[in-house]
């Protein structure tokens, strides 16, 4: 236990250094400019097409959401998964790429502790540009009337939990497929079109909704909604929070269970 | 677990390639031996008019055709190493699309919507409104990847052979662009074009239509990569030019919403960039039932985009290049 605790650590820090010696700016607003603009659009929107006013059959599926509320809490949970899948996903390929994964198979460190210090890092990073974006919220005048911070916080949990169970997964496909690029934006695209980010997912057609039940940042997003939108107690939200869990354990142990022959794989192809 | 692997096991169709390599090999063979020991022509520099006239007349042509098949081959051999890249290039746009639809559904099916915005009320002329979108989009975005690619050849060393070949510098980031566009965006024209005709939301006011809004999309969208292409090759750091041009684009060109809803300063800005006025035209011409007389002064602007864009790309070749021959660093200032 010990033992795994310094690889993490060690992990962490490593990347830590690294990237704050060459921070990788124009990525990081690059990604912030996606939340930026997703709320953008629905403002002026809003304010110029819809007069203020929205349909009745979205406040009627959100429960009385108010629409800007709505999209600010999506896109944050958006850029949180994205940044934090391009991050934590693409560890095992970057380390491929930059030379290094043969190294890493050698080392006498597991696999799980070197990804959740990764994670760990990326965890840091996202809460600060996220934090940037909530700011970009509050400038626009989108507030929480109601947030109850003990559910908030489960939120929070449940989404890192899914968003690292997926990137072990993703990461795995990734050093098989030896590039990053098309698994991850369709990625990036299914979750922002089936999980509930910017509309409620009840808009989609019933296979699309058996879909996006299969991704655990749907359940997640739903309990970071009810905390932070209608100030729901952590009670009201268990039935998603453990949805959200139990699905994460599945990717988690998929990921696990396909890491080792995806390392095999990705090193036999690279002599 | 069979992912594809760097080395496909189905290569791209040969057909296609064995066709383009034909069209460029037969481009590099110069249509007279004499056309060997000629020095390369300069940008800027006009050859003394020669006696047979009538081969003049069709060189600049055929020299441009060569650049364009070679540049075409290249971009086919860098962008479809894989075949997933296909299915990527079709089911982003459409996954984006209706994520955006469904985003803006709320606002337009408001009761307060339809007043302002008309198209709004019917959920297929939104559609149709969002899809102009995304296939414009789909068209410059393209330059904007094949411009950041470009600027690869400046780091893996290419780019000196490029301004060594005898291909007109112009020419030359005319055909990446060109070469760019039809690899990505063919399949999605095709596409939105049949679901178009199928979903039965274009209103039109003739067949003559079709051809204009193509080149008003073409034409501008191969300047604009002109230009880019030009700035690239002059430029250290292409990644913030992807970030700057990514999103900010569809945000201020209008294409996931209409022009009026931008405030004053993000439409001047919009203004600037050819993918608002060829906007502007398609969604005239395919969703508004304009004729020619209501089309011509948005077309009008367009073309004198196109040659001002065409006109700074040429610029800034030439004075890169000046620069790179006294200094020896590839820099526009």
């Amino acid at each position: 236990m010990g033992e795994q605790m310094s690889v993490a650590w060690a992990t962490l820090r490593r990347t830590w250094t690294m990237t704050f010696r060459a921070y990788p700016w124009s990525y990081a607003v690059g990604c912030l400019l996606i939340g930026v603009f997703t709320l953008g659009l629905s403002y002026l929107g809003l304010h110029a097409i819809g007069g203020g006013s929205v349909a009745e059959d979205f406040t009627a599926r959100t429960g009385g959401a108010d629409y800007l509320g709505y999209i600010a809490i999506g896109a944050a949970g958006y850029m949180f998964t994205v940044r934090m899948l391009l991050w934590s996903s693409k560890a095992l390929i970057t380390e491929q790429r930059q030379g290094t994964l043969g190294a890493l198979l050698i080392a006498p460190a597991g696999r799980l502790p070197y990804l959740l210090g990764f994670t760990g890092f990326a965890l840091l990073n996202t809460a600060v540009e996220v934090g940037l974006l909530g700011g970009f919220a509050a400038v626009l005048g989108v507030t929480l009337p109601a947030w109850h911070p003990l559910a908030a916080l489960a939120g929070l949990l449940a989404l890192s939990a899914a968003v690292f169970a997926v990137a072990v997964l993703l990461g795995a496909l990734m050093i098989v497929a030896g590039e990053a690029h098309i698994s991850q934006n369709t990625v990036f695209l299914a979750v922002s079109l089936l999980c509930g980010i910017t509309f409620p997912n009840s808009y989609l057609p019933v296979p699309a909704r058996w879909l996006a039940e299969l991704l655990p940042v749907t359940s997640a997003m739903d309990v970071l909604r009810g905390a932070l939108g209608r100030g729901q107690p952590l009670t009201e939200l268990t039935a998603r929070l453990v949805t959200c869990l139990a699905l994460s354990l599945g990717y988690l142990l998929l990921g696990l269970r396909l890491l080792p022959a995806a390392e095999r794989r990705a090193a036999e192809r690279s002599f | 677990m069979t992912g594809p692997s760097t080395r496909p096991a189905h290569p791209a169709p040969p057909s296609v390639e064995l066709l383009l390599l034909a069209a460029a090999d037969r481009g590099a063979r110069p249509p007279h031996p004499v056309g060997r020991t000629l020095p390369p022509p300069r940008p800027g520099t006009r050859r003394p008019p020669r006696p047979d006239g009538d081969r003049l007349a069709t060189r600049p042509l055929r020299h441009a055709g060569k650049v364009f098949a070679a540049e075409a081959l290249k971009q086919h051999r860098t962008l479809f190493g894989q075949p997933l890249v296909l299915a990527s290039m079709l089911v982003w746009p459409v996954l984006q699309l209706a994520a955006t639809y469904y985003t803006l559904h709320p606002i337009a099916a408001g009761s307060a919507a339809a007043a302002r915005w008309p198209l709004a009320a019917d959920p297929a002329k939104l559609l149709g409104f969002l899809a102009t979108g995304a296939l414009a989009w789909a068209f410059f975005f393209s330059l904007v990847q094949s411009a950041w690619n470009f600027a690869y050849e400046r780091t893996t060393g290419t780019l000196e052979l490029l301004f060594l070949s005898p291909a007109d510098r112009l020419v030359l980031m005319l055909a990446n662009g060109a070469g760019a566009l039809l690899q990505n965006a063919w399949l999605l024209t095709c596409f939105l074009g049949a679901a178009a005709f199928g979903f039965g939301s274009l209103d039109v006011a003739g067949p003559w239509v079709y051809p204009v809004v193509l080149l008003a999309l073409l034409l501008p969208a191969v300047a604009w990569g002109a230009l880019l292409n030009s700035l690239m090759v002059f430029s250290r750091d292409s990644t913030f030019v992807y970030t700057v041009l990514d999103d900010p684009m569809w945000f201020v060109a209008g294409v996931r919403l209409p022009v009026f809803a931008l405030p004053g300063v993000l439409r001047m800005l919009g203004a600037a960039l050819p993918l608002t006025g060829s906007l502007a035209v398609v969604r005239g011409a395919l969703l508004e039932r304009e004729g020619f007389g209501e089309l011509a002064p948005g077309l009008g602007r367009l073309a004198v985009l196109c040659v001002l864009l065409l006109a700074c790309a040429a610029l800034a070749l030439r004075l890169g290049e000046a620069r790179a021959q006294r200094t020896g660093g590839l820099r526009l200032s």
